[in-house]
């Protein structure tokens, strides 16, 4: 019987419950917590974190030989559970944002509670580490969202083996984020941000399980499990180095990048069609040089709208800021 | 003499061939100060847009029948989120985003961002600005004006003058900031929220009650002729704050029937309504009211959750 969060009734069907798992020696407060699926449809978090709770239950049970796990550790693979079997990012009956609940209240509304529940399972782990999957019109390259962190955080960020590491000032208004609310109970954490929402992208989930494996291995909470992977690059971002590029156009967008590619000023981007006429009515180029953070694959485009992230070795103005907190996860 | 004019201050490109735009009603009379009314941020919540055509309407006969009581202008933004309305979506369609959570916005963002900074920039300088909203669908709200403390002083007088019934004042919240309430008055504008009825309905009482309070407020500001005769203003507002109200939530989930009448004083112990499981004849719960005061709350949407709010109540005589 896996343990869980949360035990509710609900109006017309079964009771339902948010199951976790919690590994390794009980006795002891939890070294990390993993948590995933705040919103129902980032599923790569969910599947990555529900596949590495099982290898981790093997390793618990002797079943990986040369393997130890010393430390506790506890999983949510999703929080939102409704949301996830129902495809729906939002807590489906009140349509509320768990990720904008916390701290969260035991006798306030549902999902209040169920805040209130998540960050007593893990505000006390020594390391926590929530993962997120950007939303279903947008690919983030796998990376490390670090908001005011401390020297050990971003030694922690680089132990992931992440492409990219993104430092940003935690924004005084978004506040009622988990992260957020983890920094008030002080201990050190971690946000990571990989893929798309909607669906599963295979590579970026190898990715996101080997770095959790890493991270495992340098904690010291599990032994002898280190991949024999040759050291990825980590590349560093402060929070003047992500160049949103959006488009002034209305129409179609389409692009033939990878999430991961380099690129220099000028490099094309996609093109922009008509909606109705088919005609092309622009490329979008890069007018930055950089890492390929983030890419757009929504192929319908408002004016306004987003196209690609460039991570950038050169820090710009302050425009963009108020922009990326109002994408904030 | 009063200029009607019917403007369009925001048109932003969509995908295929259509145009998102955001229109105004603007009343022109004299050179007093200028007013406005907002509503519609929430594609879910209706009051508001039927307080503005009440409003219309009025104005508009003024301008038939007494075109001199107009000393300054007026301006009315019922629909701030357009697509919202016409998809029955509370947030801004595309986006996911609650656009009363993205103030005071930018003019190079996305389209909420465009939205929020656009109606802003259109509302700079008035002298006082109505953002009337609707509850959601869940809850049904009495005509009520709600405050943060941050800005308490300059409004509450303003709100109690609105032909209301409730006056809440409550403390500042961080994730309110972002609301275009907070970015107007703290861009000196001043901006009143006023929350009514039900979201997906409109409940024509209780915009007439507003109307007569906003008319009441703009001929005291003296955008109307102090001697324009109107309806008597006949509510006085209870003032709540953080400390004298409480919030009932369901202990169980199943269906919320309830059995009193919104806005009413109840006694401690006061059986407000059951939730029933609609599966079994049994009562699974038993909402009761553990102090005595005034349902100013009441939940309109039956079906529950553990947590779901079903009532808020302003006691009158200090709990046990």
């Amino acid at each position: 019987m896996s343990p869980v969060l949360l035990d509710m009734t609900a109006p017309t069907r079964e009771d339902f419950h948010i199951p976790y798992h919690d590994v390794g020696p009980r006795d002891l407060p939890p070294r990390l917590a993993l948590v995933a699926g705040l919103h129902g449809n980032e599923l790569n978090g969910v599947f990555v974190l529900a596949r590495l709770a099982n290898f981790l239950h093997q390793v618990a049970a002797g079943g990986r030989p040369g393997a130890q796990l010393l430390g506790r550790v506890i999983v949510i693979p999703a929080v939102n559970v409704l949301g996830l079997n129902v495809r729906s990012r939002l807590w489906p009956f009140d349509g509320t944002d768990v990720n904008r609940m916390f701290p969260g209240y035991s006798k306030g509304e549902t999902t209040q509670r169920i805040a209130h529940a998540v960050l007593e399972a893990t505000a006390g782990a020594e390391w926590r580490v929530d993962v997120h999957s950007s939303n279903v019109d947008f690919e983030e390259l796998p990376q490390v969202r670090l908001y005011d962190p401390s020297d050990e955080e971003r030694r922690a960020a680089r132990w992931l083996g992440l492409p990219a590491v993104i430092e940003r000032p935690l924004s005084p208004t978004v506040s009622a984020t988990l992260a957020h609310a983890w920094r008030a109970h002080g201990g050190r954490s971690l946000v990571l941000q990989v893929g798309q929402a909607g669906s599963l992208q295979q590579e970026h989930c190898e990715r996101l399980f080997r770095a959790l494996i890493d991270l495992l291995e340098q904690l010291g909470i599990v032994l002898g499990l280190r991949l024999a992977e040759p050291e990825n690059d980590v590349h560093f971002f402060g929070p003047r180095q992500t160049f949103p590029l959006m488009s002034e156009s209305a129409g179609w967008f389409v692009s033939r990048l990878e999430v991961g590619q380099w690129l220099q000023a000028g490099d094309l981007v996609g093109f922009v069609y008509d909606g109705f006429e088919g005609k092309p009515r622009g490329e979008i180029r890069a007018p930055v040089s950089g890492l390929l953070g983030g890419l757009r694959r929504q192929p319908l485009l408002c004016e306004g709208d987003l196209v690609a992230r460039i991570l950038t070795r050169q820090p710009f103005g302050p425009t963009a800021d108020t922009y990326l907190e109002a994408q904030g996860q | 003499m009063i200029e009607i004019r019917r403007e369009r201050f925001l048109r932003l490109e969509l995908p295929y061939r259509e145009h998102l735009t955001v229109e105004r009603a603007v009343f022109r009379g004299g050179s007093g100060p200028r007013v406005a009314v907002v509503s519609g941020v929430h594609g879910d919540e209706l009051e508001g847009l039927y307080v503005c055509h009440r409003l219309a309407a009025r104005l508009e006969a003024l301008a038939a029948e007494r075109p001199d009581a107009l000393r300054g202008q007026v301006e009315l933004y019922p629909a701030l989120n357009p697509l919202g309305l016409d998809t029955l979506e509370r947030r801004v369609p595309i986006y996911g985003v609650d656009l009363n959570r993205v103030f005071p916005g930018h003019p190079e963002g996305i389209v909420p961002q465009r939205l929020a900074h656009a109606t802003l920039a259109a509302l700079e300088g008035a002298e006082l600005v109505i953002d009337i909203h609707a509850s959601n669908v869940y809850l049904r709200e009495i005509p009520q004006v709600r405050i943060s403390r941050s800005f308490e002083e300059k409004l509450v007088p303003l709100a109690r003058r609105m032909n209301l019934d409730l006056v809440w004042i409550h403390e500042a919240v961080t994730v309110l900031e972002n609301t275009i309430a907070h970015s107007l008055n703290d861009r000196g504008v001043p901006c009143l929220v006023a929350e009514m009825g039900v979201g997906m309905r409109v409940t024509p009482a209780y915009a007439e009650q507003m109307v007569t309070g906003i008319l009441h407020v703009w001929r005291e500001l003296g955008v109307l002729d102090p001697a324009l005769e109107l309806e008597a203003a006949e509510h006085e507002p209870l003032v709540a704050d953080d400390d004298n109200v409480v919030y009932l939530n369901a202990e169980t989930s199943g269906m919320f029937v309830a059995c009193v009448e919104h806005w009413k004083e109840v006694r401690r112990g006061d059986l407000l309504g059951r939730i029933v499981s609609p599966l079994r004849g049994e009562l699974l719960e038993e909402v009761r009211s553990p102090v005595a005061g005034v349902l100013f709350t009441l939940r309109e949407y039956p079906l529950v959750y553990e947590g779901s709010l079903l009532a808020r109540i302003m006691w009158t005589e200090a709990p046990a």
